[in-house]
């Protein structure tokens, strides 16, 4: 903890919190509160380190992943600011490059 | 030229043959899927064609676990980004249950796990309720939630347990006074009080040599035998060296007994598998259509398949195994050659994604 510095006032105050003990104690969750809170490599390795056990296409597994915000990193969160980016395109094979990269809004 | 077209001509043939005996002598299964942004299928297995397409209101884009009802004519649908569970008719497309979790000011999801009570009475659904504060989401702890199947499209919370985290399944035991709930362990509840009567190890398997064992048990499917079966994935150090291995998990739901047995090192099978009939086989899908032999334990065939499947399923007189997840298709392969025999592409291809793939006997 001493490696971080707080950059902003409440920083500061989750730091002297943490510091005094009133925070609860952090357990494992399950159901995730946004995509980006899930902590998942992706898509680029299986479990071997290589590519040959990963799904096939990686199309297949698209949404089955990206549904229960399982692969953070590369999509969009589902859950909270884009729950609508894959309406419309059904077919993750036949509508891909519609699946569009996001940016914040202005 | 002439020698490839009568080649041709002869496995056209030999196909239909074997297209024409494979139908014949069929059991009348019925396969229930779905697929998104908000499709229920309902596929003749004999005729291997769909039979109804409906469609599930408010389905927001996402159709998961399915469980049908105890005699078959309703299914259970996660749907609404897993906040709404759609009750329909699988006669006429209607919609007879919803029950939406969240509320305003709490989110709750379901991740794939609740059943019906074996009198089709009350639903168990695990929930995951997260408070969305103004400047902060405030994860609630998860409980088990019963609703009354009868309670139409706004049906309320009828009574409510402590349910521990990281559970994905339910499975009703036979009778409904408990049910098991697959999680970090095997859990066994009462189902009337919610009391915890029971409690097996999956990542306190206590099995010796074996590092803490790894399951993906998304599927919920007991057919045709009552029992659920899944692959697991442990390190073995047999012998000083250390070896990542795949096994099966068999838990009975009837008889109340679970065991987990290596078959092969890792390689392959990931996702979902189904018992034979005759309990000799375990049929498993990834990208690879995988046997299993269960009284010795080994791998008995393994044969690729065009891409990769979620979900898996076999005929209630075993003659044919049925896989599905994923993409549009739906492929069923002979349960001892493990060959294709046909291959149905759901109308729309829209993506089966992570919906369960049911089977409904003939009635």
């Amino acid at each position: 903890m001493s490696e971080l510095k707080p950059t902003n006032r409440k920083a500061e105050l989750l730091l002297k919190a943490a510091a005094e003990g009133p925070i609860d104690e952090v357990v494992a969750m399950d159901t995730v509160a946004g995509c980006a809170t899930t902590f998942d490599p992706g898509w680029e390795i299986d479990a071997f380190g290589g590519v040959a056990s990963l799904c096939q296409p990686m199309e297949a597994d698209l949404y089955g992943c990206s549904d229960p915000c399982w692969w953070p990193a590369q999509v969009p969160d589902t859950m909270n600011t884009y729950p609508n980016w894959s309406d419309g395109k059904p077919s993750a094979q036949n509508d891909w490059r519609e699946l569009d990269a996001v940016f914040p809004k202005k | 030229m002439r020698m490839t077209k009568l080649r041709a001509l002869a496995f056209a043939l030999s196909a239909v043959a074997g297209l024409a005996v494979a139908a014949t002598a069929h059991a009348g299964d019925l396969l229930v899927t779905g697929a998104k942004p908000d499709r229920l299928y309902v596929i003749d297995a004999e005729k291997r064609a769909v039979k109804s397409e409906f469609r599930i209101p408010g389905a927001n884009g996402i159709v998961g676990a399915i469980i049908p009802s105890p005699d078959g004519k309703v299914a259970y649908v996660v749907v609404n980004k897993m906040e709404s569970i759609s009750g329909i008719d699988l006669k006429t497309g209607k919609e007879v249950f919803r029950a939406d979790l969240s509320k305003p000011g709490e989110r709750v999801k379901n991740f794939f796990a609740l059943d019906v009570t074996s009198d089709g009475k009350e639903l168990i659904v695990y929930e995951l309720p997260t408070l969305l504060k103004p400047s902060e989401y405030q994860v609630e702890d998860p409980r088990f939630a019963v609703f009354k199947t009868n309670a139409g499209l706004h049906a309320k919370v009828s009574r409510s347990f402590p349910a521990p985290r990281r559970l994905h399944m339910i499975l009703m035991r036979p009778g409904g006074k408990t049910f098991y709930a697959i999680g970090f362990d095997l859990y066994e509840y009462e189902t009337a009080t919610g009391k915890l009567v029971g409690t097996h190890g999956i990542q306190k398997w206590q099995l010796p040599a074996h590092s803490q064992p790894d399951l993906l048990a998304f599927w919920p499917v007991t057919e045709p035998t009552g029992v659920f079966t899944s692959p697991v994935i442990s390190e073995a150090t047999a012998g000083g060296a250390a070896a990542l291995k795949t096994g099966m998990m068999v838990l009975d739901v009837r008889a109340g007994t679970l065991e987990f047995n290596d078959f092969e090192d890792t390689s392959a099978l990931i996702f979902s598998t189904v018992l034979s009939p005759d309990r000799k086989f375990a049929y498993g899908v990834y990208s690879t259509l995988t046997k299993v032999d269960m009284a010795s334990h080994t791998l008995a065939k393994r044969v690729p398949v065009d891409h990769t499947f979620y979900s898996i399923n076999v005929a209630t007189d075993g003659h044919e195994v049925y896989i599905a997840g994923a993409m549009c298709d739906v492929g069923f392969y002979d349960p001892a050659s493990l060959e294709r025999r046909a291959n149905l592409k759901l109308p729309g291809c829209g993506d089966q994604s992570l919906a369960s793939l049911r089977v409904i006997p003939a009635r």
